[in-house]
């Protein structure tokens, strides 16, 4: 009896591990170059538990996006965003968060409703940074992926005037401390 | 190449922070965050630059005698003839000239200081109430980006650090700036404020170490009198001083990248910020 349970057991944790496998390598599979068809593939993959891999999905498609920059592809990369969260692979944060730190002038990392002196002037050499990093990927968002150069410039423009208005501002918030 | 002397930086940097003052008019006038500059602030920001230019008066009629001694000392081939009568007189006239330039500077740099304070003290608080209390990180960055996006390349400001440009072609460019901005886009207030505000905190610090530098110097200069030598400081100072007052419109670093297209159709989501 021990010996027919052991089969069976065996018999269905192989079975698991074939669909497993399977799985991983349906995920896993590389992507269409076009983007569209891309996207599309994603997105099947998504709705069949692959959902995991989405943030690495998502650079894929930008990578894709960046060998075939198009204006279109801010709009693109939207409602891809949008059809994830409506899939319940990412939230609505989560999407407004990745299209705005690829594809929007303004910067996610300068955001908050607390006032400047409580909020940004204890960290404000983290938010600088983060605002680096954050130009690194609109870069490849707005620039490389969108051929959007105003978009990028006028990102860029913000975040050298948003490091001196914090630099000054800091400065007397301090004093005031003082 | 001798390091700047520490009273031609805090010249340079008195002049750099009264330049922005009369931009700093233009854009109070038309901008609409009027609150980073009233009244208080605007009249502190204009007797700052009444003092400069005092100070500029001064020295450039200083600065004039002492290139014509300079020249004449080095068309007499004076340069290594320490013994000779004639040079060494020439020599002790320089050094009186430059020491009248020093005194010059020392009468005017207290009266200098106490506008350049009282302008850092007045910004340093609209700066803390307007930007640091009274706006969130998310209001800083739309105000920057809504009035980012209609500077075009003529009407950007100069960038904190900028010199070398004669003071009255200064002004007369910011009062071009005025006449642009009175039909014209507006540039950023917080960044104007930042600026000047960041200058005039630099400016300060630097005139009160120039006070004691200025005490130093001519105590030196007076030894070497004595002596009737033109010490290589005494070139570097001048030089200096002349190159601010004197010196051709450096080239303008833009604050950010090239100018953009404005008004193309753009793709707005419904994921935007």
């Amino acid at each position: 009896m021990t010996r027919y349970v052991c089969i069976l057991l065996a018999a269905t944790l192989g079975l698991g591990a074939c669909a497993t496998q399977q799985n991983t390598a349906h995920c896993s599979a590389p992507l269409n170059r076009d983007l569209d068809t891309a996207m599309m593939e994603v997105e099947q993959r998504l709705a069949s538990g692959c959902e995991y891999h989405f943030d690495r999905y998502f650079q894929q498609l930008l990578s894709t996006a960046e060998d075939n920059p198009d204006a279109e592809n801010k709009s693109r990369f939207s409602d891809h965003l949008l059809r994830a969260n409506e899939m319940g692979v990412i939230s609505q944060r989560q999407a407004k968060e990745l299209y705005n730190r690829y594809f929007n002038v303004k910067f996610v990392s300068l955001t908050g409703d607390y006032n400047t002196c409580a909020q940004t002037c204890p960290v404000r050499s983290e938010v600088m940074n983060n605002m680096q990093n954050e130009l690194r990927d609109k870069q490849v968002g707005l620039l490389k992926a969108s051929a959007d150069k105003t978009g990028y410039y006028r990102a860029d423009h913000l975040l050298k005037e948003a490091q001196l208005v914090l630099e000054a501002t800091c400065r007397a918030c301090n004093a005031g401390a003082q | 190449m001798p390091s700047p002397h520490p009273i031609v930086a805090a010249l340079a940097s008195c002049l750099i922070a009264v330049s922005f003052s009369s931009h700093t008019l233009a854009a109070g006038q038309s901008g609409p965050v009027v609150k980073l500059f009233p009244t208080t602030v605007l009249e502190d920001i204009r007797e700052t630059s009444a003092v400069a230019e005092e100070l500029e008066n001064n020295l450039q009629e200083i600065i004039h005698r002492l290139d014509m001694q300079q020249q004449l000392y080095q068309e007499s081939l004076c340069e290594g003839a320490d013994a000779d009568q004639g040079c060494a007189r020439m020599a002790k006239q320089l050094g009186a000239t430059y020491l009248e330039m020093l005194n010059a500077m020392g009468e005017r740099l207290p009266e200098m200081e106490r506008a350049v304070n009282n302008t850092r003290n007045s910004l340093e608080k609209r700066l803390r109430q307007e930007l640091g209390q009274r706006t969130t990180p998310t209001t800083l960055q739309n105000q920057l980006l809504g009035q980012t996006a209609a500077v075009s390349a003529t009407t950007r400001p100069a960038l904190r650090g900028r010199s070398g440009v004669r003071l009255s072609d200064r002004f007369k460019q910011y009062y071009d700036l005025v006449a642009t901005h009175r039909n014209g886009p507006s540039k950023s207030l917080a960044v104007v404020a930042a600026d000047i505000y960041l200058d005039m905190e630099e400016a300060s610090q630097l005139i009160a170490a120039t006070q004691q530098e200025i005490s130093r110097a001519a105590l030196m200069e007076q030894l070497n009198q004595s002596f009737g030598l033109i010490t290589p400081e005494m070139a570097a100072v001048v030089g200096g001083v002349k190159e601010i007052l004197f010196g051709e419109a450096g080239g303008e670093t833009p604050i950010a990248a090239p100018p953009y297209a404005i008004g193309q159709d753009t793709f707005v989501s419904p994921l935007e910020m």
